[in-house]
């Protein structure tokens, strides 16, 4: 019961947080200077009559705050709107939401089945060759930009041809059995989730080994020890459910980051995900299709953190007894 | 101590890792290379010909008879077709491909340039009349006969009514009328022009709708036809006449095409063409992505930019590809001078009434012109894969006027047309005008382009010989639209615009004195009845009336006087032309790159090669 109360108030608490993000999103892409008809202008081809009619469509000849109440007006009703070339945003995100779901989820069931256990055994093996060696690695990972990653990931497919370059299917996909889809996707896969589990692999088994050397050091993990359990008992039952809590708030921002966290990855790969098209959005300023990411961005990070604060009342007995 | 050989030996193994880099990378530079001249084998494209079979009348490829099956992959660049309806494409991508899937009624000799039957069998332009003879027997992909019908009814019921993307309605509007269109019989139609209007029959290339699938669309009004045959549209949707159709569009990642298996060609033993099943475009999102997936092998096909061609010139010798050079693009660089002697609402003018003398002073144009050096531009901006350009008209245009001479950079003539001008220099060699103001103005590109920047620092350089102070500002493209649409707060600027090697109408929104890109003296709506300068009233009348005369040789002359005046005149001053050059494997058979048409212009006549 408390729970639920709880997340209601959290809920009643994003109502004005998103009103905000979507106004200062909204001025900001209106008045930049650019002009989404610019390129129309310029084209020798293009007759006046059909810039009027562009500009009515895209409801460039009324005042911003107009255009600010016919979109959130719309937005409120669920309708997204077009886009500038008068398809439906909603469809738009449709087809890519699940290319880039697919990405995110699998690198970040790689990630975290790997960085834990990896930041486990560094903690647990302190000092030791093996952590060492994982610290220099992971170093490396986190100080490496993505998409300079990308690039060179890149390069190496076309000098050697063993992975194709960019993209998710191959071009003859459509007569493929099904096993030979599974199989060119996964291949399609493994370049950018590479460079993305690099990343992400690095910060967490940092994160889990500092978390659980802090843990390792505390006076109840040396009465466990003291009381004569075993060591695999000790850091499992004692010291790892203590050492956890952290990470649950990163779960809440990993989950944020499946929509839109891979975007400069998706870019340098051709990846047919959201990043790539609101890149191209914005680039445009396509005003309807950047507000819906926008605020599809705002509302996944809000969800993300009420999942993990959630997550943290289910573990935490403590966070639990300062709610009451 | 140890920690001093440490930090000392880490410094050193960093050294010598970068200079292990720059030495990698030396091998690699290049001397940009004078445009390499590799033939092309423009003239010896046989065109297809008319043949008649059991009733049907065909197009017989004149090629050697090739192998049928494979597939061809090219790449376009940016988002991928926003559409599959060829009334409604806005942007080339859209346009290319429903010009793959659907015929108009003529199109262009790849060689010549004139005007060729394709879903017509034949035409005869007879002053205002045009009466077209369809082909009989040709079939859309479903089966149905191609007719009279469906012709008019794309030409009235789809252009005329003003359906999807309106510009080939407003193109054909002659003082305010549209022409008519007529059937005479299942396999005849007529059409009227309310004047003689040349460039008419070539809007006739114009996609011909299959009747049975567009009129439910464009019954049921505008904005639903908008939506109608989008890139969410089913492959089985589309019924077409061109030589391909849609198999497979998957978004950002490729569209694929496969082959019509009613189309009209035919080859020499008879067989229906074309030889290829499929034709993949990938859409990706920028060049660099492109050129890895064609040194991968991903692609068949690309076109080169730049420092490219240089390096797959050099890869071609022990590759599978070869780079062929199709000669000067459509493109063109220029600078144009504010010419705008208006004021705004308050009464200021747009332009520095002292800037206006020297702007509307065509010696002071001329010695601008006569100081560019042009050849050093094509040498150290365009890697030499370009061509000096004076006349609006680019160089593979049929309308050039060949008598405008190339000439080179003459600082001496620039001075001396200055000081005809009254400009005099003072002593620390700053040009002054004839008032004693120092001459100073700014220029303008978008920021971004970067061969636009490095034009634009070159022009600076050069005016700087002459004593001129040039303020070089690069802006962003959309405020710089603005400026010089809406604004009109900019003295100089450098932009690019693509022509038409074959209709110069096209640029009648820039030479007509009301255009909307007259971009050196743009007119807002109020000002369409300002006073116009000599030259603009000669060109408003050469444009009209070479549109309006029909014989190609009348309207040459028209067109060869407005070239001439914009020579002399230079209310925009030509740069150069970029040379369009890309790469084709070698596979690929019955390849005949023309100026005009491209690499893959015969696209159906194509076919592999098994090695």
């Amino acid at each position: 019961m408390q729970i639920l109360l709880y997340i209601l108030k959290r809920i009643v608490q994003t109502i004005p947080l998103l009103i905000i993000v979507s106004l200062i999103s909204f001025f900001i892409i209106r008045l930049s200077p650019v002009d989404p008809l610019a390129e129309l202008r310029l084209n020798p081809s293009v007759s006046k009559e059909t810039l009027q009619k562009e500009s009515e469509r895209l409801g460039l000849d009324k005042p911003i705050i107009i255009q600010y109440g016919k979109w959130a007006k719309a937005f409120l009703k669920g309708d997204l709107g077009v886009t500038s070339n008068g398809e439906q945003v909603s469809s738009k995100l449709k087809e890519r939401i699940p290319n880039t779901l697919l990405l995110t989820a699998v690198v970040i069931f790689l990630s975290w089945s790997v960085g834990i256990p990896l930041g486990i055994l560094s903690a647990v093996y302190w000092k030791s060759p093996f952590d060492r060696a994982l610290t220099i690695l992971t170093s490396i990972g986190m100080a490496v930009p993505s998409f300079f990653f990308a690039v060179l990931l890149l390069i190496f497919a076309v000098k050697t041809g063993w992975f194709p370059i960019g993209g998710l299917t191959g071009s003859n996909y459509l007569e493929m059995s099904f096993g030979q889809k599974v199989l060119d996707i996964a291949h399609h896969l493994v370049l950018p989730v590479t460079v993305l589990f690099t990343l992400s692999l690095a910060g967490l088994q940092r994160q889990m080994r500092g978390n659980l050397l802090d843990v390792l050091d505390s006076d109840y993990v040396k009465f466990a020890r003291a009381k004569g359990l075993s060591e695999f008992k000790v850091i499992f039952k004692h010291a790892f459910r203590n050492a956890v809590n952290p990470l649950i708030t990163l779960l809440g921002f990993e989950f944020a980051g499946l929509l839109s966290g891979a975007a400069l990855t998706e870019y340098v790969f051709q990846y047919p995900g959201l990043g790539r098209l609101i890149l191209e959005a914005v680039l445009k300023s396509d005003i309807n299709l950047v507000m819906a990411s926008l605020m599809m961005g705002a509302v996944m990070l809000i969800v993300g953190n009420l999942i993990a604060d959630i997550l943290l009342i289910i573990t935490d007995p403590r966070i639990r007894g300062g709610q009451a | 101590m140890r920690r001093v050989i440490w930090v000392i030996f880490v410094i050193l193994t960093v050294l010598l890792f970068s200079k292990a880099c720059l030495n990698a990378d030396i091998p690699d530079l290049q001397k940009p290379v004078l445009r390499p001249k590799f033939e092309t084998k423009d003239a010896d494209y046989p065109i297809q010909k008319n043949v008649t079979i059991n009733g049907v009348d065909y197009l017989e490829s004149q090629l050697p008879t090739g192998k049928f099956g494979g597939t061809f992959v090219t790449s376009t660049i940016g988002e991928g077709p926003k559409t599959f309806n060829p009334f409604n494409s806005k942007d080339n991508i859209s346009s290319t491909m429903s010009e793959i899937m659907y015929d108009g009624l003529v199109t262009t000799n790849p060689v010549t340039g004139e005007v060729i039957p394709k879903l017509a069998k034949s035409f005869t332009v007879n002053g205002c009349e045009y009466i077209i003879k369809l082909r009989k027997g040709v079939k859309w992909s479903d089966g149905k006969p191609v007719t009279a019908d469906d012709v008019v009814f794309t030409w009235q019921n789809i252009i005329f009514d003003g359906f999807g993307n309106t510009s080939t309605r407003d193109s054909v509007v002659i003082d305010g009328k549209l022409p008519a269109v007529e059937k005479i019989d299942d396999y005849t139609i007529k059409f009227i022009t309310p004047k003689p209007f040349a460039p008419f029959l070539r809007m006739l290339s114009s996609p011909i709708a299959p009747k049975h699938i567009f009129e439910p669309a464009v019954k049921r009004g505008k904005e639903y036809f908008d939506s109608f045959l989008s890139t969410t549209a089913k492959p089985e949707d589309f019924v077409t006449s061109g030589a391909f159709r849609l198999k497979e569009y998957v978004p950002a990642q490729r569209a694929v095409f496969e082959r019509n298996p009613n189309y009209y060609v035919i080859n020499k033993d008879g067989q229906k063409l074309p030889y290829l099943d499929k034709i993949v475009y990938l859409i990706v999102g920028d060049i660099n992505n492109q050129v890895l997936k064609f040194e991968g092998g991903e692609l068949d096909e690309i076109s080169l930019q730049g420092a490219n061609v240089a390096r797959f010139k050099e890869m071609e010798k022990h590759s599978n590809f070869t780079v062929f050079n199709i000669g000067p693009d459509t493109g063109t660089m220029y600078i144009a001078l504010n010419m705008n002697n208006r004021r705004d609402d308050k009464g200021n003018f747009y332009v520095n009434p002292v800037k206006q003398k020297w702007f509307q002073d065509k010696n002071f144009r001329q010695a601008i012109d006569y100081a560019i050096d042009r050849k050093n531009m094509v040498f150290n901006i365009a890697n030499g894969l370009a061509e000096p350009l004076f006349t609006p008209e680019t160089l593979n245009s049929v309308f050039l006027n060949k008598d405008l001479k190339p000439y080179e950079k003459d600082i001496n003539k620039s001075k001396e047309l200055l000081i005809k001008s009254g400009f005099s220099w003072d002593k620390a060699g700053h040009l002054i005008d004839k008032f004693g103001n120092h001459v100073e103005f700014d220029l303008y590109t978008n920021a971004g382009n970067t061969e636009r920047e490095a034009i634009g620092v070159m022009v600076k350089q050069d005016l700087e010989d002459l004593g001129m102070k040039v303020n070089f500002k690069p802006v962003e493209f959309n405020s710089l639209v603005n400026k010089l649409m809406s604004t009109f707060d900019w003295d100089m600027v450098i932009m690019g615009f693509t022509g038409s090697p074959l209709e110069p109408n096209g640029g009648k929104n820039v030479w007509l004195s009301d255009g909307t890109l007259h971009i050196f003296n743009q007119r807002l709506e109020k000002d369409l009845n300002s006073p116009r300068y000599p030259f603009e009233k000669r060109l408003d009348y050469l444009y009209t009336q070479g549109a309006l005369a029909v014989k190609f040789e009348d309207r040459k002359k028209y067109y060869d006087e407005y070239q001439a005046l914009v020579y002399d005149e230079k209310p925009l001053i030509y740069i150069y032309s970029p040379i369009r050059t890309g790469a084709l494997r070698n596979k690929f058979k019955n390849i005949y790159p023309t100026s005009l048409g491209g690499i893959t212009h015969n696209i159906e006549e194509i076919y592999i090669e098994d090695n």
